[in-house]
């Protein structure tokens, strides 16, 4: 029986939603360590892997290049001594993570505005047609 | 001196926006040229509705900050008028 806190690569498919072919490449590049082994070859995935795994797949929402997130992973693994560079990439990051909050809230507001200007019309949503036509007056 | 601008946001369809106009419009008039209101029409001015944070109607803006998410009472709109006038004094 699996052990808890060692995955099988199917198991850290489903956990973290990447798929294995990409597990393995993520190895290859060393954007993850070795994989444990069992006797037989099987990868054996621990808590640490998947936490770096749901690490890149947050940076990756975010559209970071892998190469950005292989920095930041050293930094996530010793942010004592991260040298300047990668500090620096991690404040950068820091900022576009702020950024795309402040534009989120935004979206998210316009979008909660639109529905509750749809829940004050019976008649479908008249208001966005007319936002959509450029017009003033709902249709 | 600049009046305190008071922006009430609204839509056509909005049905407890016509007590907030007439709220406003007798809390105003006892100001004189102190105060004044306008309605904004959300789906017309989308883009600054949003800006401020609106996202229910009626809502209430003074001097471009959100202030009131629903009706306020005719006595809670005037302290907030005060306080803002105490501070131009």
């Amino acid at each position: 029986m699996q052990q808890p806190g060692n995955y099988r690569i199917g198991a850290v498919v489903d956990k973290v939603g990447i798929s294995a072919d990409t597990l393995r490449y993520y190895e290859k590049i060393e954007l993850l360590p070795a994989i444990g082994r069992t006797a037989s070859g099987i990868r054996v995935y621990d808590d640490k892997d998947i936490s770096r795994l749901r690490f890149i797949r947050r940076a990756q929402k975010m559209h970071f290049r892998l190469r950005e997130i292989a920095e930041l992973l050293k930094m996530r693994e010793d942010p004592q001594h991260a040298r300047d560079e990668v500090r620096l990439l991690t404040g950068r990051k820091l900022a576009e993570v702020e950024e795309h909050l402040d534009d989120l809230q935004y979206l998210r507001n316009e979008l909660q505005l639109l529905l509750n200007l749809c829940r004050a019309s019976e008649d479908g949503c008249p208001i966005i047609e007319s936002i959509d036509r450029g017009d003033d007056r709902p249709a | 001196m600049k009046p305190i601008q008071i922006e009430v946001f609204s839509s056509p369809d909005c049905d407890r926006c016509s007590k907030v106009f007439d709220i406003v419009t007798a809390v105003v008039r006892d100001y004189g040229d102190d105060v004044a209101w306008r309605n904004v029409n959300v789906i017309a001015e989308l883009d600054y509705a949003v800006e401020l944070g609106v996202i229910s109607m009626p809502s209430i803006a003074i001097d471009g900050d959100l202030v009131f998410t629903s009706h306020p009472s005719a006595r809670k709109l005037r302290d907030e008028i005060d306080a803002r006038l105490r501070q131009e004094i």
